[in-house]
């Protein structure tokens, strides 16, 4: 019988099966703990989390392919899997108050997380169009389950379900879109794509064209661009508000990992048709995003339009079809993953028993009844702007910063005058914060250690990375031979 | 004479899946399109065994009829008063759905249409293909295999949340 045993080495995928150990283990521990105390699978899963981040950083630096091509550990996957484990970490410590405060404490939603989490870090590293589709598919699946998880909240069935029928119905083009490029290119391996593409030529295939116009709405309903972003507010506004935080980072950076490996790897051949369709989607995603984002007079849905408009930013970097954009991608991806976590924990600080501040007046007020949150949300709110001393200025200075370089200058233009918009609403919640009298009937919020705690980080990460960026910029550079070859 | 055979096959296949298609989106009853589904299931499965692909056939009738098909029936005579009640099929939107539909159809076709270039094999069909593919399921595609078990666990998780009593 000719049969190989494949070399199997699960040290390049260290990182995903400890988190996959991790879920198993919640999993079981469900069983063993008493309604009430689940917080113990908290710490169960963030101890998984630091295990990971350690394994992570040692395997940093190493760049081999295994499992027959099918992943590869290499640099780019392992800063995707960081951001990824950091929006875990974030989340787990949002939750537990809220589970209790939501009425909906079970060990599952660890479970979910963990296992989305999963998902992501291989997409993130998967090198074949099916591991990369079955990799979306688990963290979408989760992600479902996660929105609804307010089982009795009609606002939260909605979410699920809207979110799962659209989510459902753009796997199918992502799914016909790998077809084609089978059909197209005789593999789904991307390494294999690139050397048969560059063999055979593009010209005059309409297979591939239309392969990449399906891929493109694939991942676009993904990281939520126009106009495939209808069911963002909705979502975000109905889906529990820690699964908001973790979806708006951890779903649209997993999105755009594969996104930017598929179309930056694998189809450079075709970058003359898919740039400008890329910078025309950027344009616009800004724009809806951000002009919309100022109606909303609910801060989950503001913040869901914004998570819109900020897909259109790392879109422009995505456009300009470089390494300095891909480092540039990187980077906002881990100043945007800090901000939006750190302001949708001020959320989840003023939640109280079975109601949450979601009204922009909530807000009126909070820079005298809790200084710090509201010092810590006007760090967010500046960040988000993209105004200096913080992350969010320096992510979007290298951000427009490598559209200028592509050649794309008309696009940086367009992105600055779309910060100046969203500026306004961004603002806006500080004025409110700061110079409105609080409605008398505010009641204080209860305390909430492990909130504080993540807002700490966020805020204190929120800072560094705008005053002392070089360090993450060279390890977000240090990822950029994974897609170009150099 | 087996090439007419086969094409009589094809186009008689084909009438079928398009005929139980349609009637799976226009039938009002909601059992009668399931029924219909089963038949569209049966017919591509039919497509198939003509392409010389007997284990997608064999996969398409086990888990497309045997499964998919089943449960939804299953659905459906438990969802109380939802079988005597005819559905309303279309809503306001039905025009723009049926241009959105007409796209996506002729964007599927182009490729065909223009003669596009297909990469096609030119080794034969391999006489023992479901042997080799149970080899590269565990050899080359070992990863994704076992990554689709996971995406089964996080399925089974998911819907005992949502299936639980509150």
């Amino acid at each position: 019988m000719d049969f190989v045993v494949p070399t199997v080495d699960l040290g390049s995928i260290a990182p995903a099966l400890l988190v996959l150990a991790t879920a198993l283990l919640v999993l079981v521990g469900e069983l063993f703990t008493a309604p009430g105390r689940k917080g113990a699978l908290a710490v169960l899963a963030l101890l998984g989390v630091a295990g990971a981040m350690a394994k992570s950083f040692l395997l940093w630096g190493q760049s081999q392919a295994a499992f027959s091509g099918m992943v590869a550990l290499d640099n780019y996957g392992l800063f995707f899997g960081l951001i990824f484990l950091i929006a875990l970490g974030m989340t787990v410590l949002l939750s537990v108050r809220y589970l209790g405060q939501m009425d909906m404490d079970h060990g599952e939603y660890y479970v979910l997380l963990l296992l989305a989490v999963f998902g992501m870090m291989l997409m993130a590293s998967g090198t074949d169009l099916i591991v990369i589709f079955l990799g979306l598919e688990i963290l979408s699946l989760a992600l479902y389950v996660l929105a609804g998880f307010a089982r009795t909240d009609l606002g939260a069935q909605e979410a699920a379900l809207k979110y799962f029928l659209l989510g459902a119905f753009s796997s199918g083009f992502l799914l016909y879109g790998a077809a084609l490029t089978y059909a197209a290119t005789g593999t789904t391996n991307l390494a294999r794509i690139v050397s048969f593409l560059a063999q055979a030529g593009v010209a005059g295939n309409p297979l591939l064209w239309i392969a990449v116009g399906l891929l493109i709405v694939g991942f676009g309903f993904k990281v939520a661009t126009v106009p495939f972003q209808m069911w963002v507010p909705d979502v975000y506004q109905g889906a529990p508000t820690p699964v908001t935080a973790f979806m708006s980072v951890g779903a649209k950076a997993a999105g755009f990992a594969g996104f930017l490996r598929v179309f930056l790897y694998a189809f450079p051949a075709l970058s003359v048709d898919w740039t400008w369709l890329l910078a025309a989607l950027a344009v616009l995603t800004m724009t809806l995003g951000n002009v919309v984002a100022i109606a909303q007079g609910d801060i989950k849905r503001m913040l869901a339009y914004s998570s819109i408009a900020h897909a259109g930013y790392l879109l422009v970097a995505m456009a300009s079809n470089s390494q300095a954009g891909v480092s540039a991608v990187l980077f906002y991806m881990v100043a945007y993953a800090f901000t939006n976590l750190g302001a949708f924990a001020v959320v989840v600080y003023l939640a109280r028993q079975g109601q949450e501040a979601l009204e922009l007046s909530d807000y009126a007020g909070l820079g005298s009844r809790a200084p710090l949150v509201a010092l810590a949300m006007t760090i967010f709110m500046v960040s988000l702007a993209g105004v200096p001393p913080t992350a969010g200025f320096v992510a979007k200075f290298y951000l427009f910063g490598a559209a200028v370089e592509a050649g794309l200058v008309w696009l940086a233009v367009v992105s600055v005058l779309n910060s100046v918009i969203s500026a306004y609403y961004y603002l806006r919640l500080i004025v409110i914060m700061y110079m409105r009298e609080p409605v008398p009937e505010a009641a204080p919020a209860s305390t909430a250690p492990l909130v504080s705690v993540s807002l700490a980080i966020a805020a204190t990460a929120t800072l560094l990375l705008g005053l002392f960026p070089s360090a993450l910029l060279a390890l977000a550079q240090s990822t950029v031979g994974a897609i170009f070859k150099i | 004479m087996a090439e007419t055979v086969t094409y009589g096959a094809f186009f008689l296949l084909s009438a079928v899946v398009l005929i139980s298609a349609l009637a799976v989106v226009l039938l009002r009853n909601v059992l009668h399109s399931a029924l219909a589904l089963i038949a569209t299931f049966f017919a591509v499965a039919g497509i198939y065994v003509l392409l010389e692909a007997e284990f997608l056939a064999a996969v398409q009738v086990l888990i497309y009829v045997g499964a998919v098909a089943v449960l939804m029936l299953f659905a459906i005579m438990l969802t109380q008063r939802i079988v005597d009640r005819g559905a309303r099929v279309t809503n306001e939107q039905v025009l723009l759905a049926a241009l959105v539909a007409l796209a996506l159809f002729a964007a599927v076709l182009a490729p065909v249409a223009w003669n596009a270039a297909w990469n096609v094999s030119q080794e034969p069909v391999i006489p023992e293909a479901i042997r080799e593919l149970g080899l590269q399921l565990v050899t080359t595609y070992a990863l994704p295999f076992e990554v689709a078990a996971v995406l089964l666990l996080v399925a089974l998780v998911g819907a005992i949340i949502m299936a639980r009593e509150t």
